[in-house]
Formats: structure tokens, sequence, C-alpha cells
């Protein structure tokens, strides 16, 4: 062969990890050296700050906000993957269907994903907002509701408004996900289970279901990192208010350091949500290696 | 075929009945990106009507007017495409090499490089947006589109990574083997027969990247504080800042900055779709 061919893939194979190391696996690794210093806006360019050991760490798990916004991504991020796995599933079974304009309808659901998060966000907020908003609208109209929900501004009510926006602007990539998963489930596994005599509901439960887990594993994992990345979104809707009720660590950690200028805490109280991404992640790259072998 | 797919079945009935439920139910879903289309023509007296009309009772473009006239829709917009254009750009040249090794080497350096890319993609921007910060500050490149560009690509690479690899792997061997016979060194195969066989694919990532790019938000609002060089992502987050909005000019800004990109993806729906269920899974 001319030259030493595998010699430029090895150039090729650099060029882009190392460009992710430096933009990505720098800034964690930064970000973990600010998380046991004193970090704040007099000495932010200077790389060597004063060491305060687990100082930082100490100021998070005592801070109120933080407990309450831990609780919130817990259950922000647990509400949107049992829905959008859920619901996901559910659509994607129906469009599984032999009907007319079943694709293409089900890739049209895809609108809502593709739009730049910070754009749902705003919408939502026009669509929740309690005077004018078409929600309490529609609501009041069927009678379901008497007086205006105040979608935003309640503290009981503000973290399951940002749920149900994230839900509708993710479900659609979960759903596509599973669909494409559910057409890989080989046909002659349901001819032999009719040939049993089972049932729509026994193949349910007795095949797709099964056939299925992994990639719903997959897809749960995914959801679980997307949610975390939901900044935009939250932060176009209430800026994770009042009073933190709608605040998820992302979110939180970022407002320590760019609103009150404390790096440290605020990189300290990222370790916490890159940890839970981090864990996920490689959940799902073992979900992934599992299913190649396969 | 159609006797496998109906055995899936949640419905008691296929054809044209299930059809009519799917459109129904596509409408409802899609609602919202409608409602953000008509409140963009209503007039300020009709934006605030109760009941509030869900047909404009006389459409105007006067919204979208005062937004292209006093809050500068199309720098927003140049300042969008001249972040998103060469973070694609960018983002293609080196995944398309990245992809390409990936396919093609395979030894345990290649095993460890996937985990890297798959493990360094989840990490949220808004955690990443603080050492960026203080990074891009201590270079002195903070606002700057470089700043902004170089940022978002780290996100866009690992997913452009994740999704062409299994593609560069359908490339069969033996084209390429039949171009070294013919005396192309790797660069030469690479450029004049891997790369045009992928174009459909590179187009489709490129096109996915080109729409996250767009939409970024958190590396423009953190790494920018120049208004003149702000994206319109956050552009429209300073115009719903307040507690009361001018949700007719807001949902105008809005449909202009998303049009591009609904427009894209009806057109390439299709691909759009197969492009994402290739990589994510596998």
């Amino acid at each position: 062969m001319p030259g030493s061919p595998s010699a430029l893939l090895y150039v090729f194979l650099a060029l882009p990890i190392l460009y992710l190391i430096g933009f990505v696996g720098f800034p964690i690794a930064y970000n973990l050296m600010m998380s046991v210093q004193e970090v704040n806006l007099g000495n932010i360019t200077e790389f060597i700050r004063p060491f305060v050991g687990l100082d930082n760490y100490r100021t998070v798990l005592a801070d109120e906000s933080f407990q309450k916004v831990l609780v919130n991504t817990l259950l922000f991020v647990g509400c949107n993957v049992v829905a959008q796995v859920g619901i996901g599933l559910g659509v994607a079974l129906f469009f599984a269907q032999d009907f007319p304009g079943a694709g293409f309808m089900r890739g049209l659901l895809l609108c809502s994903w593709m739009l730049p998060a910070l754009v749902v966000g705003a919408l939502w907020k026009w669509i929740f907002a309690t005077e004018y908003g078409v929600a309490n609208y529609v609501l009041s109209a069927l009678h379901l509701v008497g007086s205006p929900i105040h979608w935003l501004s309640d503290p009981t009510v503000a973290l399951t408004s940002v749920t149900l926006a994230n839900i509708w602007f993710g479900m659609p990539f979960s759903m596509i996900l599973i669909a494409a998963a559910l057409t890989a489930i080989p046909k002659e596994h349901y001819e032999a289970a009719s040939l049993d005599g089972a049932g729509s509901a026994a193949r349910f439960w007795y095949i797709t279901l099964p056939a299925l887990k992994p990639a719903l594993l997959a897809v749960a994992c995914l959801v679980t990192i997307y949610t975390m990345r939901a900044f935009d979104l939250i932060f176009a809707m209430t800026q994770g208010g009042p009073l933190d009720a709608s605040n998820v660590l992302p979110l939180l950690s970022y407002q320590f350091s760019f609103k009150q200028f404390d790096f440290g805490v605020g990189s300290a109280m990222g370790s916490f949500a890159f940890l839970i991404v981090f864990g996920v992640a490689l959940l799902y790259v073992r979900t992934l290696k599992q299913e190649t072998a396969s | 075929m159609s006797v496998r797919l109906r055995q899936l079945g949640v419905l008691p009935f296929g054809g044209w009945p299930a059809t009519a439920v799917a459109i129904i139910g596509v409408c409802i879903y899609l609602f919202p990106i409608y409602w953000m289309l008509i409140s963009g023509l209503k007039d300020s007296a009709e934006i605030f009507a109760n009941p509030p009309t869900f047909v404009p009772r006389a459409p105007s473009l006067a919204a979208f007017e005062y937004v292209f006239v006093r809050e500068n829709v199309l720098r927003y917009l140049r300042n969008s495409l001249t972040i998103a254009i060469p973070v694609t750009l960018l983002t293609l040249v080196l995944g398309s090499m990245g992809a390409y090794a990936m396919s093609r080497l395979r030894n345990r350096l290649v095993d460890v490089a996937i985990v890297v890319v798959l493990l360094l993609q989840v990490f949220p921007e808004a955690l990443l947006a603080t050492p960026m910060f203080i990074i891009f500050r201590s270079i002195d490149l903070l606002n700057t589109f470089a700043a902004v560009i170089l940022a978002t690509t780290s996100k866009t690479l690992a997913f452009a990574l994740v999704i062409l690899r299994p593609m560069f792997r359908q490339v069969p061997f033996e084209l390429e083997e039949a171009s070294f016979v013919d005396g192309c060194t790797r660069l030469q195969t690479f450029r004049l027969v891997v790369l045009p066989l992928m174009k459909v694919p590179l187009i489709v990532v490129g096109t996915l990247c080109f729409v996250q790019a767009y939409g970024q938000f958190v590396y423009g609002l953190t790494l920018l504080s120049q208004q003149e060089l702000q994206p319109a992502t956050v552009g429209i987050y300073s115009f719903v800042g307040a507690e009361y909005a001018d949700w007719h000019r807001v949902m105008a800004f809005s449909s202009i900055f998303v049009l591009p990109i609904l427009v894209i993806f009806l057109a390439m729906q299709r691909r759009i779709v197969s492009g994402l269920t290739a990589g994510a899974l596998k």
C-alpha cells in the first residue's frame, strides 16, 4: 500500500478526540479544580488560587436551596423519563400499525423536538400566561378549572409546568427511537406466537416488551441526559423561580457562578450534577455495548 | 408485512380510521407551534383578547415589522448564522475524519475513543459554561464569535461522531482497496472515494448540527456580553425576560427565527428521522 495508510487514520482519530478533550474534558477538570478553591471575580483569571479543601462542598450540602433543588431535579428528570418513555412507547405502538400516512405523521411529531429549547420555553411561557394564556382559557372553557391557574408564579405548580413543557419538547424524540427499535423485532416471533394462540395483550407482554427492554433502557438514559440539559427551557419560562420552585441543579450552579459570582460554590454544585450525568452515561454505554454484543 | 404490523396492535382497527385518529392527534400535539405562528399575526388588541381567537381576525404583519425595525432581528439572525455555519463546517470536517478512522481501525484505542466520545457528549452546557467562561477570559476570547463557535462545536462534534460512525462503516472496503490498487493514497481515497459516497449522510448530519448550533443559547449568553454580537436566542430571551411581554412581538420574533428550521425539517423529514435513529442506539 502507498505510504503508511494507517498513520493517517490515527491522525484522523486524534484530531476530533483531542478537540473534545480540550473543549469538554479540560473544562470538566478545570471545574473540579475550582470546586476546591476560593474563586471570585478578583482572582478569576489567575491559575493559583486559595485552596479551601472541601469547604465549597460543605457550603453546598448545607445550602437549603441546594437540598430543595436536588429534590426538584430528581422529580423533574424522573417524571420526564417515565412520561417520555411511557407515552413514547404508546405513540410508537400506535404508529407501528398499518395505516396510510403513518410514517409521515410519526415523523411530523418531531417538529417540537427540532425547535430551539429557548423558543420552546418562550412559547410555553406564553401558553401558560395566567390571564391571557391559552392553557387557562381551554381548561376553563372545558370547565376543568374554576379559577385561572398560576402556572409559572405559583410555587406549587411551577415545577409541573416546566415538566409538562419539557415532556412536550422531548417525547417525540424518545418515540422515534422506540419506533426504530420496534421495527427491528423479527416478525417470526409474532407469527410463532399467533400460531400458539397468543392474543394481542399476550404478544405485547411476552414478545414486544422483552425485545424492547434494552432499547427502552437506552432511551431512558438518553432522556435523563437530555433532561439534565434543560437549562434553556426553564431559564426562559421561570428562571428556576418562584423561590427555586422550578429550579434544577445545572441552572442553580449557573446562578451561583454568574449571579452571585461565587464560582467555587457554583463549581462544587456542578460536580454533583456531573456525577449524576456521568453515572447515567456509564449505564448508557454499558447498555449499548450489550446491545451490540447480542 | 401488514399482518405483522397489525399484530403489534394496540387498536382494534387499522386503515383510514386510524389515519383519522392520527391526524387529530398530530394536530393537537403540534397546536403550540400553530399558536406561535398565529400569535405573531395578531395586533396588540387581539393578542390580549378574551376569549382568545384561534384564527386571527385581522391578520397583520405589524408585529413582524416592529421586530424587524425596533428589535434588530436581522442583526440577531446574522449573528446566529455567523456562529452556526462555521460550527457546522468545523463539525463536518473533524467529524468525518474521526468517524472514518473509527470505522476503519479496529483495536483497543478505537474502543476507548468511542467510549470517550459517548461520555463527553453528555455533559450539560450550563455546567461547562463556567469553566469555558474563565478559560476564554484567560485567553482573551470573550466577546468574540470564535469563543462561541469553539464551545458549540464541542457539543455538535460528539453528536456527529456518534451518528456518522455506523454510516461510514457501510462504505465497502473493496471500493477503497480498488482505489489503493489504482495508486491513490489513503488521503486521496478518503477525499475522492469515501466522502462522495457519504454525501447524503453528511448533509443530514450537517443539517442536524446546524439546527443545534443555530438554537444554541447558553454559550451565547455566557461568552458574549456585547449585545451587537449576541445570537437570536439571546435576543428572544431578553425580549421575554420581563414579567409582562408583548407576546405578539415575541412570537413574531420566534416565528421568524424558527421558520428556517421548520422548512428544512419538513423538506428532509424522512432522512433526518433515519439519521437520528441510526446513531443513538447503535
